[in-house]
């Protein structure tokens, strides 16, 4: 028989009181919402992994000064994904294992899509924070996962119907894409876009040869800009992203390439190459998830604005921070609207569902959990005048209802060639 | 036809110079010290950032001597942190099989990333060449941007500086008496430890120098210091390790095949170089000039 000694006691007592301190989502005595964030917090993309982190703790603290949800405070549980689709399951699981079965925060293709079997078999959701690919709503797609962000294909025909509206004359387009899943995805629903859109619109056909495919993480891109350059583009699209793109663009300029362009369009670099560049910039447009000054006077995105200021000091907010308010505040809306936290009612409560983001009103779709959001994107410019070397020039909101493809989930997206 | 040809020459040239520039310290510490150092690319990076805060602190706009300058400062700079880093680590892996060498190397990459990152935080950062260099020659059709002509210049120098440093000085002499059998230079009396730093401080002073004559032409991250690291194993390798003459031979080569895989496949980007090395590596496993594993220059 066990003997009961005072040490015992005490000891059973501190671990007892320990509980509150490390078990998710009791705070107080008080059982708390637990939210997963899985999110890359080092490695390549803790740039944009940092700017989900700022996005849901502002969401979540905006929650709970209001109130929390139906009464209850909300509880962020953040974890390391590192972008890495091993690490990223092993977080997430780990989460689900600890009863946090709603999360978000994943930016990357592969790790969303890894997340689709993952949480069916540990009944937790996944919303995603700015991942890309179109399997995701498409031949992968999974009841578990749901974007409440725009997809490429929406972006892209949001970017190329304003394009051929406002500028029908640019006919001869170039491609330079990074050779990998993201930068295929974007060229081909560009394609799909300029082969739906673009005659439809302007009366002409597009003249745009093979796209250039360029390595990730390369140190030198002179031999692809020449063969850009040797084209003649009156107009190009590129999706190469975040450093690269810097290089891309520093390597081009005694080319010529982009100055003597009639339009660049940049896929999704919001305000990362104008940082670096400064006035040295080319002047483009380029996509956001949001865009803040497109949005002034909407309450959520101003409030976004001025905390993710005061939080990181940068007058420049990445979108993904916004997106990952957007899911907080989704998942708020569901637990308010269906009264539980239980995956299955979250997942009924996320289907069909209305609610206000810093980009105005998003809807859900049911059929395939992706959401019908705005198309944001803003022209850039150098300046010399401004204090950070480049100004925004002109920005739009294009309805996402008017550009956004067909549902068909667990099917592969169609898209048309020219 | 002309045009391509010129176009992957130059487009050849432009990747070899670059990658010599980042290998050739790389290849140096391997041929003395026989030590895989992957910080190599971290202490490249450090370099890079180093210049990229000099020359914002001087303004931004720069001549091209005091581009030059600023390169030479960034070299000196961290080849000072090689003094450090020999005495506190290196000295440390000279007695231990390569596999530890190789793990201390990969942590003080991290330390590396990790110390750009509290440093200069994650954003990106970018500066342009010199006004000098900010332009191209148009030869014909080819365009060929100045910047790029100067960091082939830079390569050749640095290249031509090594080769008189190691065959026509003291120093260089005893460096080479050391790799070819540092335990017989310690039964004659030389003083190998001393040479060791050397041959580390020039190392780190090569990675400095090519992170401050590159910057204008990367965009920086602390990213950066994987962008060139591969590439300079493979010159390295190529090349016979610890070859200077190898990895220059080596970049021009393999510069050249992945400019022309790079114009005649465009869907494969970048797979030409990696398909180059496994062929000359089944070729020729031990380099194009090394006999030995120690015998170089």
């Amino acid at each position: 028989m066990t003997r009961l000694t005072r040490r015992h006691l005490l000891a059973s007592a501190g671990a007892a009181a320990s509980i509150p301190l490390f078990a998710p989502g009791i705070v107080r005595g008080q059982t708390a919402i637990p939210i997963g964030l899985v999110t890359p917090l080092s490695g390549p993309q803790q740039l944009i992994g940092d700017a989900v982190r700022v996005g849901a703790e502002i969401a979540v603290e905006g929650i709970n000064e209001a109130g929390g949800i139906d009464g209850r405070q909300v509880a962020l549980e953040i974890r390391d994904s590192k972008a890495n689709p091993n690490d990223a399951t092993v977080a997430a699981r780990e989460l689900t294992g600890a009863g946090v079965n709603l999360q978000l925060g994943a930016i990357s293709s592969t790790v969303a899509l890894a997340m689709g079997t993952m949480m069916e078999g540990e009944g937790g959701i996944m919303i995603t924070s700015g991942a890309g690919s179109e399997k995701i709503n498409h031949e992968n797609y999974s009841p578990h996962v749901f974007r409440v962000g725009d997809n490429p294909y929406t972006r892209a025909h949001g970017m190329v119907q304003h394009v051929a509206d406002t500028q029908p004359d640019v006919n001869k387009w170039v491609g330079i894409i990074p050779d990998h899943e993201y930068g295929r995805t974007t060229w081909a629903v560009f394609i799909d876009a300029m082969a739906k859109r673009w005659e439809q619109t302007t009366g002409n056909r597009p003249e745009i040869p093979d796209p250039i495919l360029v390595p990730y993480g390369a140190g030198d891109y002179k031999t692809f800009i020449a063969q850009a350059t040797r084209l003649k583009p009156q107009g190009i699209f590129t999706s190469v992203y975040g450093g690269d793109a810097v290089t891309l663009y520093q390597q081009a300029k005694p080319f010529g390439l982009f100055d003597n362009l009639d339009v660049l369009v940049d896929s999704s670099n919001e305000f990362l190459v104008a940082s670096a560049m400064g006035n040295q910039v080319p002047r483009g447009w380029t996509g956001f998830h949001w865009y803040y000054k497109a949005n002034t006077g909407n309450p959520i995105s101003d409030r976004l604005y001025d905390e993710y200021v005061n939080r990181t000091g940068s007058q420049y907010p990445l979108g993904w921070a916004a997106e990952a308010q957007a899911a907080v505040l989704a998942y708020k809306a569901s637990i308010e609207k269906t009264g539980s936290t239980e995956t299955q009612a979250v997942i009924d409560g996320l289907k069909g569902l209305t609610f206000d983001s810093a980009t105005g009103p998003r809807t859900i779709r049911a059929e395939d959990n992706q959401a019908i959001k705005n198309a944001e994107m803003a022209f850039i410019e150098p300046s010399n005048s401004a204090e950070a070397g480049f100004e925004v020039t002109d920005s739009i909101s294009i309805d996402g209802a008017d550009v956004i493809e067909a549902a068909n989930p667990g099917e592969k997206l169609e898209l048309t060639t020219l | 036809m002309m045009m391509d040809i010129g176009l992957v020459v130059f487009g050849g040239l432009s990747w070899a110079m670059a990658t010599f520039l980042v290998a050739a310290g790389l290849t140096l510490i391997f041929g003395i010290l026989h030590i895989l150092n992957f910080a190599h690319g971290g202490f490249f990076m450090v370099g890079a950032y180093l210049a990229w805060a000099m020359i914002e602190a001087l303004g931004g706009g720069v001549s091209i001597w005091t581009y030059i300058a600023v390169a030479l400062v960034s070299g000196a700079v961290v080849g000072a942190l090689g003094v450090l880093v020999d005495v506190t680590i290196f000295r440390r892996l000279r007695d231990v099989e390569d596999a530890y060498a190789l793990i201390a190397t990969y942590a003080l990459l991290m330390v590396c990333i990790g110390a750009i990152e509290l440093i200069w935080g994650l954003d990106f950062r970018a500066i342009m060449p010199p006004e000098a260099l900010n332009s191209a020659l148009f030869i014909g059709d080819l365009i060929a941007p100045t910047f790029t002509i100067f960091i082939i210049v830079c390569g050749v120098v640095v290249y031509v500086a090594l080769e008189v440093f190691m065959a026509r000085t003291e120093t260089g002499k005893l460096v080479r008496i050391v790799a070819h059998d540092a335990w017989m230079a310690r039964l004659l009396g030389l003083d190998v430890t001393r040479i060791y730093l050397i041959t580390v401080v020039i190392s780190f002073a090569l990675a400095g120098l090519a992170g401050g004559l590159l910057v204008a032409n990367q965009g920086l991250s602390p990213e950066l210091g994987g962008v060139f690291l591969l590439q300079a194993f493979g010159v390295v390798i190529v090349g016979g390790m610890g070859s200077i003459r190898g990895a220059f031979l080596a970049a021009l080569l393999l510069g050249q095949i992945e400019s022309i895989g790079g114009m005649l496949f465009p869907n494969y980007p970048g797979i030409f170089y990696l398909v180059a090395l496994a062929g000359l590596l089944l070729i020729r496993p031990q380099g194009l000039l090394t006999k030995g594993r120690t015998e170089w220059v």
